[in-house]
């Protein structure tokens, strides 16, 4: 089966790169709202990430995964309320429609 | 007819591909071990075989493709003899190995007397069986955690239910990242919602509060249901152990659910549910049991609505989400890991993933710290 592009990526705002304040570890981040934020480690990230390096596997049977880098929560914090990481808006208005095309 | 919509006036079109006819690889979950455990042979329909499952004289659980290679019978409706099956045909035994062991009226087993047989696992109360398109036996780091609560004496054993269901199993997989549909199709809140794609695991994590429009009050005296917080994680393309607990206003239950399936052809599967519970003060003995069989029957509910929607729905492969929506489309790239060979995994397939939604911190409080900062800028770049 073909892999696909997220529509969200092609019309709207892309993946953009963030380095970790802490240990430098690049990332890439998109914020859809304040709320939303996701983030693409690769296998460079994952080996550089010092909190996920020092992690220990938590309790419970899915344990087994690294929760969240909070270094890297609070660099994106900080990168959203400096406009390095654009947020769309918040207001539940009207939708903004999509200029026709010819 | 008359083509009311057309690329031409801007109308999209859903596309998608035939589903795939190869299965994932992958361990999948056939259900109870005690099930296969009754001194008779089992039929299963899976990865579009039919397949015989039985439990040998030495208490082991087999899986073998149910058709005799000697002509053609049907190896589940046999009988088991010490530790083979036996074709209703002719009586070649069979062992769990796949290899013919012996043939009652003959002198000797002719060359390459071999069948398939399926890696199997028992853990947890449950039958796992390894398939692979290519053949190869389960790497050492793709394992089934073990759940503690299945085998001890302070939970309750597990209430267990399959129901087969008329699509492809990509649809059951999808709900990992739907956040919006848990509101519409099954009334809870998420408050907040996390997914995880990392290596051969796709987690969600959800707290969700209830919904008081859509459950009953509490009567008089009864604990009041405030929520919940799940960590669900798929180990692999199937099966998902839902660690699970549910907050009421005066006591949390512990629970593990297991949301779990295998398919029986590329248009249908086997959808399992089964839910263990935590004996507590609050819940002790009997009234364990009967909360896993109320959550038991809450959970098929659930899936019920799922199916209503499923069996009704088209397959779609160019879903149009807004940005309200979660990571289809990084979680199917994830799932196509399960379908490619080994070799053919690209990074993008199990590279970590994490899309969170936070509804915490009100939106309010981000936009004053926004503006706090703006004027402490402001305030620096005056000159003195």
């Amino acid at each position: 089966m073909t892999i696909r592009e997220d529509n969200r990526l092609l019309d709207g705002a892309p993946m953009l790169p963030l380095r970790c304040a802490q240990c430098g570890t690049r990332v890439r981040v998109r914020k859809s709202s304040w709320h939303q934020t996701s983030i693409q480690w690769d296998a460079e990230a994952m080996d550089a990430c010092l909190e996920r390096r020092a992690s220990t596997p938590g309790g419970g049977p899915n344990g087994g995964r690294f929760p969240s880098c909070e270094a890297l929560r609070q660099t994106i914090k900080q990168a959203a309320l400096d406009g390095a990481i654009p947020v769309p808006d918040d207001h539940y208005g009207p939708v903004a429609t999509v200029p026709e095309t010819p | 007819m008359t083509a009311v919509g057309s690329e031409h006036d801007g109308v999209r079109a859903i596309e998608a591909e035939a589903a795939p006819t190869r299965f994932a690889r992958g361990w999948h979950c056939l259900g109870l071990s005690s099930r296969f455990t009754d001194g008779k042979p089992h039929t299963v329909k899976a990865f579009g075989q039919k397949l015989v499952v039985f439990a040998s004289g030495d208490g082991k659980l087999n899986v073998l493709d149910a058709y005799c290679r000697h002509m053609g019978g049907d190896l589940s409706q046999g009988t088991i003899k010490g530790n083979e099956i036996a074709c209703p045909f002719h009586d070649w035994r069979w062992g769990g190995d796949g290899k013919c062991k012996s043939i009652p009226y003959s002198r000797r087993v002719p060359l390459r007397a071999r069948t398939a047989a399926w890696t199997t696992m028992e853990q947890d109360g449950l039958l796992f069986v390894w398939n692979d398109p290519e053949g190869n036996p389960p790497p050492a780091d793709v394992t089934i955690p073990v759940i503690e609560g299945a085998t001890r004496d302070d939970w309750t054993d597990w209430v267990w239910s399959e129901t087969i269901v008329h699509t492809n199993c990509r649809e059951v997989v999808d709900n990992v990242v739907d956040m919006a549909h848990f509101f519409y199709v099954h009334y809870s809140f998420p408050t907040y919602f996390k997914n995880i794609f990392e290596g051969h695991t796709a987690t969600q994590i959800m707290k969700g509060s209830g919904r008081p429009d859509a459950r009953p009050p509490a009567r008089n005296g009864e604990p009041q249901m405030t929520g919940n917080t799940s960590i669900a994680t798929y180990h692999g393309p199937s099966f998902m152990i839902d660690d699970l607990t549910y907050h009421y206003d005066t006591m949390d239950i512990k629970s593990v659910l297991i949301n779990a399936h295998y398919p029986i052809d590329a248009n249908s599967f086997v959808l399992h549910s089964g839910i263990i519970v935590q004996r507590s003060d609050a819940l002790e003995g009997e009234a364990a049991d009967v909360m896993a069989r109320k959550l038991g029957d809450f959970i098929l509910k659930g899936f019920d609505q799922d199916i209503q929607i499923w069996k009704n729905k088209t397959r779609i492969d160019n879903p149009l989400l807004c940005e309200e929506d979660g990571p289809v489309y990084q979680l199917r790239r994830w799932y196509e890991q399960f379908y490619v060979d080994v070799a053919d995994v690209t990074p993008e397939m199990v590279e970590r993933f994490e899309y969170e939604l936070d509804t915490t911190r009100p939106v309010e409080a981000w936009r004053k710290e926004v503006e706090a900062n703006l004027a402490r800028r402001a305030a620096e770049s005056q000159p003195a």
